[in-house]
């Protein structure tokens, strides 16, 4: 079983062998995760919506139709869903506190420069953490899922040259918040 | 120089994602521009950074949160496609009861505002008003309990999920589902039950009850996710149970890790 593909699973899954769901979970949960909580900075939402993601694709399996990655398919669903408890919940970013932000970051032994990086890191995920959803979203996807501009286009549904373009503004939002915390 | 057009293929150059062309293009611009060339350095420097922003763990919950959704959605399904279910239907005059539950609750709504137009409200309507919200709660209270009799495991989810709507729970209520937490033969059921109580342990009564319920359950998710809720609880008076749990010949390795891991912070 451990050696068939995502596509071949979930078609099975499709086919009614609904308990094949487990293996793709164990596959991709963590990483949904992680897309997920750079998204909202937030431990429990995360983990809710990793769990609503799967829901949804047990519920609508038969619109799984095979000819594109699973994944791909998977992150549409999840921005989907993000979307709705957006709109139920209002996920801002603005309610983080300092320190639940302090915890994510990597601690360890310190050598010389490491400390600089970890306030650079610190610093570079409360200016994520202020990015228009839209550009967090692209980042997301690229820095933090390492997909390629072409997947990325699959998933939104854009043109991989209008990827390139919102990665690079992002990126430049990015930079001009976080220039201006760093001062 | 258009350096717009230039600067549009820095991530691509930063991670790897452009066409030879593209990046000799670059490249070639990057020679003669210095703008761009410190642009590119402080993107990259930020990339790598970002790098550094860590995604925590997810908690072991999550698997077996997923699990519990997993079996309920074939339940459900099964339930959706079973011919007893089909034929059942056919002839079952009764009204299904979370039906039930939502009519009756919205006729006494319904009656009670009617009610509260005609009077208007002073002081000796007061008294009168609280009787009727106490008879609402009694009525969702006798649902409820009636509910979680019944033999459909997603019907028992469901009285389940309606007790944590409830703003206070009696003693029948609590009794009732620290019944269903013990005995319920599904373990879905059980596991939300587990939830729902673990959200009232404001009741000295639900403590005591989700303790002396630790050395009954056999299947290994509720073993671990009454041990994750004690924890979050800190309550170290459920240490013996855990020490008695332990004492069992079969218990899951898994488990019993994760118990002694929970008493050694409890302790
Ligand atoms: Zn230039």
């Amino acid at each position: 079983m451990n050696t068939l593909t995502d596509n071949a699973i979930m078609l099975k899954v499709k086919a009614g062998e609904l308990d094949l769901m487990g293996l793709l979970f164990q596959r991709y949960h963590r990483q949904l995760y992680g897309f997920l909580f750079h998204m909202t900075y937030q431990k429990e939402a995360s983990e809710d919506m990793v769990q609503q993601v799967f829901y949804k694709m047990l519920k609508y399996r038969a619109s799984f139709a095979g000819t594109s990655e699973f994944v791909h398919w998977m992150y549409a669903i999840a921005r989907n869903v993000l979307k709705d408890q957006g709109r139920k919940k209002k996920l801002t970013m603005a309610g983080i506190a300092v320190d639940e932000l302090a915890d994510v970051i990597p601690g360890g032994v310190e050598v010389n420069g490491q400390i600089e990086r970890k306030q650079a890191a610190q610093t570079l995920q409360k200016a994520m953490a202020k990015l228009k959803e839209d550009d967090r979203d692209i980042l997301s996807l690229s820095r933090f899922q390492e997909l390629k501009h072409g997947e990325i286009a699959q998933i939104m549904n854009i043109s991989e040259g209008a990827v390139k373009v919102r990665v690079h503004r992002a990126m430049c939002q990015l930079k001009e918040i976080y220039t201006r915390i760093e001062r | 120089m258009d350096c717009e057009k230039y600067e549009e293929l820095f991530t691509g150059w930063i991670n790897k994602d452009i066409s030879p062309a593209e990046r000799e293009k670059l490249e070639k611009h990057l020679a003669t521009c210095n703008g761009c060339r410190e642009e590119l350095a402080f993107m990259q420097a930020m990339w790598t950074d970002m790098g550094e922003i860590a995604t925590p763990e997810p908690s072991a919950h999550m698997e077996v949160k997923f699990r519990a959704m997993l079996d309920t959605f074939k339940t459900q399904e099964a339930e959706k496609f079973s011919f007893k279910n089909w034929l059942g239907n056919l002839w079952q005059m009764q009204p299904r009861w979370p039906m039930a539950y939502n009519l009756a609750v919205i006729l006494v709504a319904f009656g009670f505002g009617f009610w509260a137009m005609n009077k208007g409200t002073n002081n000796q309507d007061k008294g009168q008003l609280q009787e009727l919200s106490a008879q609402v709660h009694e009525l969702k209270q006798t649902m409820v309990l009636a509910m979680l009799e019944n033999p459909s495991a997603s019907e028992r989810m469901k009285a389940v999920s309606y007790t944590s709507e409830m703003k206070h729970a009696d003693d029948q209520v609590i009794e009732a589902l620290l019944s269903t937490l013990n005995n319920d033969p599904n373990v879905n059921v059980r596991l939300t039950t587990l939830e729902t109580l673990s959200e009232m342990t404001r009741y000295p009564e639900v403590r005591e009850g989700l303790i002396r319920s630790i050395k009954g359950q056999d299947s290994p998710l509720m073993q671990s996710a009454i041990a994750d809720v004690m924890l979050k609880l800190q309550e170290k008076k459920s240490v013996g149970s855990f020490k008695e749990l332990l004492k069992q010949k079969d218990l899951d390795n898994g488990v019993r890790n994760k118990i002694e891991q929970t008493i050694s912070h409890l302790i």
